[in-house]
């Protein structure tokens, strides 16, 4: 791979591949964080944090050395809560809606 | 301290340059504006010359509250807002929650209460139209607006505000990792060596002492830009298969078994008066639920008791009175979730320690407009002599820098002119369009960068001086009568409008004593 193509790769990661993976993420962690004492936290923690998972996969993406950590963990975090998101989607049982308690 | 390799170094100092140049000049409109609206209230007060120092939860409302109750359709009756308005007015805001486009809303009929008890206004609108701009806030509400959305409609505004706090985030946090010497460049400024290198300094200080704060600026401030218009519709697509208004009563309603009956609503001025006594201080907003129902709930809102950060909240039976219990802001009881979520708003606007904090927050705030505004220029010099020519840039960044102050002061000028015809909503942005577009003549026929930057302080400065005058010879009240009505605030303003804009002229002529070269002239560090 030659370094231009690197360097597009990693810009793609750290723009519009941050972006959605970090709203992606949010969604993501409203069903597996614990609901807390008030059972809002899965609700509340991914919107408060957005900001910050995003600067994170930013700066990580433009300060590691290795592209393909860059892409093992930004793509693993995209899998894993795409797939969370698609269980809660595909399974019909309404036990598994709304806060986590 | 942190130590990167030379090459994430540079990597890093790219990106707090290009994150500086990009969206710079807007995010300096968005914090020069939210400096300024630290005071907004304080603002709002001295422009509309409001004397009146009884709250408005400290008169009785309550045989009103019922009598427009009665009157008001049951459709309008799932909910009230209940705020201070104008010089304490009592605003109330019968309504019901729907979504529009997408957007949850609230619609109903609003109502202000004077202070003689009786119904001065009544207008059906949505929350758009009742905590929009009016005549006596006009100006505050213009410099809150464009704090808030750089007045583009939403959504598109708050996107716009979100993305700029991400790259002030990305500034900072490059900010930080560039420094090599941290605790060493917080003290170091050098004034015998070049221009450049003291304006370098002086932007590496100014940046350095405010780093954290702009880091908790940028996070909050996008945060709220992001809330409503992202995150919301998100997180409720993967918790309530899209459904934002369940995802609001989850979050912000009190879980109880309903209860349709009918119930007249409880004594509001026992509630006010319970509420005042348990927080030691007057509610900034109350919210009724179900209004008319036997499981109406009140809730009154607080700002922070002494030496806490998160505001607070006490929740009361509507039907009955009775004190329920002291709630958190978000959710039904205490939890690390609730508790961030509530202090995001006081560490935002610095409004959690009174006139103090708020003074910190305006002087940290103007620190953050200087290392924006320096920050371009140091990015200029360092390109001076290259191949491509940014002297567009660097007229625009003066035009911008030094025109926006002109500007609003400009759209102060107007509101107190055009306040006391009634025509202060259209006059205010009017006003600073005319300032803007003045700006940006000045910045085409300027000979050089000198001449436009003394125009626009001179200008700036004058009509600085000029605000306390002008409110007064349009009714404004005297510094005696302010006194007299416990209002220091509005003599406190002009004083410091008189001394903002005497500073100004005074360093106007030290430096034309001095001939100090500007830093765009000189070669690159």
């Amino acid at each position: 791979m030659t370094d231009t193509s690197r360097r597009w790769i990693r810009i793609a990661f750290a723009g519009p591949g941050a972006v959605l993976i970090a709203l992606v993420v949010m969604a993501g962690m409203a069903l597996w964080l614990p609901g807390g004492a008030a059972g809002i936290d899965n609700l509340v923690l991914p919107l408060i944090l957005a900001p910050l998972l995003w600067a994170g996969l930013f700066f990580h993406a433009c300060l590691d050395r290795s592209l393909g950590r860059v892409a093992t963990v930004a793509l693993g975090l995209l899998l894993v809560h795409s797939a969370l998101i698609a269980h809660k989607f595909l399974d019909k049982s309404p036990a598994s809606t709304e806060a986590h308690r | 301290m942190i130590h990167l390799p030379r090459e994430e170094t540079k990597a890093m100092v790219a990106v707090h340059g290009w994150s500086g140049i990009l969206l710079g000049l807007l995010l300096y409109a968005v914090v020069l504006t939210g400096t300024a609206a630290v005071f907004a209230e304080e603002i709002g007060a001295w422009s509309a010359g409001h004397l009146a120092t009884q709250s408005a939860f400290e008169r009785p409302m309550a045989e009103t509250l019922r009598r427009l109750g009665d009157e008001t359709p049951a459709q309008y009756r799932e909910a009230v807002d209940l705020f201070e308005t104008g010089d304490h007015d009592l605003g109330l805001f019968f309504h019901r929650h729907e979504m529009d486009g997408g957007e949850l809303i609230s619609r109903g009929l609003f109502y202000v209460i004077g202070q003689d008890g009786r119904v001065t206004h009544r207008q059906q609108g949505t929350n758009e139209d009742v905590y929009g701009a009016r005549n006596d806030n006009a100006l505050s509400a213009f410099l809150v607006d464009t704090h808030v959305r750089l007045h583009v409609p939403n959504p598109w505004g708050l996107l716009l505000t979100g993305i700029l706090g991400l790259s002030m985030l990305v500034a900072a946090i490059s900010g930080l990792l560039i420094h090599r010497h941290l605790f060493k460049d917080i003290f170091t400024l050098r004034r015998s060596g070049s221009a450049v290198l003291a304006n370098r300094d002086a932007h590496s200080v100014a940046g350095t002492w405010s780093l954290p704060f702009a880091f908790i600026l940028a996070f909050t401030g996008s945060f709220f830009s992001f809330f409503g218009t992202v995150g919301m519709p998100v997180v409720a697509m993967a918790a309530f298969g899209g459904n934002v208004q369940a995802l609001t009563e989850a979050v912000y309603g009190n879980p109880g078994k309903p209860d349709p009956r009918p119930a007249a609503i409880g004594n509001m001025d026992r509630i006010n008066a319970d509420a005042i006594a348990r927080a030691g201080a007057i509610p900034t907003f109350v919210t009724i639920e179900n209004f008319g129902r036997a499981d109406a709930k009140v809730t009154t809102y607080h700002p922070p008791k002494a030496a806490a950060i998160a505001p607070m909240s006490l929740l009361y039976d509507g039907a009955t009175a009775a004190f329920l219990q002291e709630k958190p802001l978000i959710g039904p009881k205490p939890s690390a979730g609730g508790t961030l979520a509530a202090i995001m708003s006081p560490l935002h606007f610095g409004n959690f320690a009174g006139l103090l904090s708020k003074a910190i927050w305006f002087g940290l705030g103007f620190a953050m407009c200087y290392v924006t505004y320096t920050g371009i220029r140091l990015w200029l010099v360092r390109r001076e002599g290259g191949v491509r020519s940014f002297a567009w840039l660097e007229r625009t960044n003066m035009v911008v820098g030094l025109g926006l102050p002109f500007a609003l002061a400009a759209s102060a000028a107007a509101f107190l002119l055009a306040m006391p015809l009634g025509s202060a909503t259209w006059w205010t942005p009017a006003g600073f369009l005319v300032g803007a577009a003045l700006a940006v003549g000045a910045g085409a026929i300027a000979p050089d960068a000198a001449r436009l930057s003394a125009w626009l302080r001179n200008a700036t400065a004058v009509l600085l001086l000029a605000l306390p005058p002008v409110r007064l010879l349009t009714g404004g009240p005297s510094w005696g009568r302010a006194f007299a009505a416990g209002q220091p605030i509005i003599v406190t303003l002009d004083i410091a409008f008189l001394l903002a804009g005497g500073w100004m002229l005074w360093s106007l002529r030290d430096r034309a004593h001095a001939h100090r070269p500007s830093i765009a002239l000189q070669p690159a560090e």
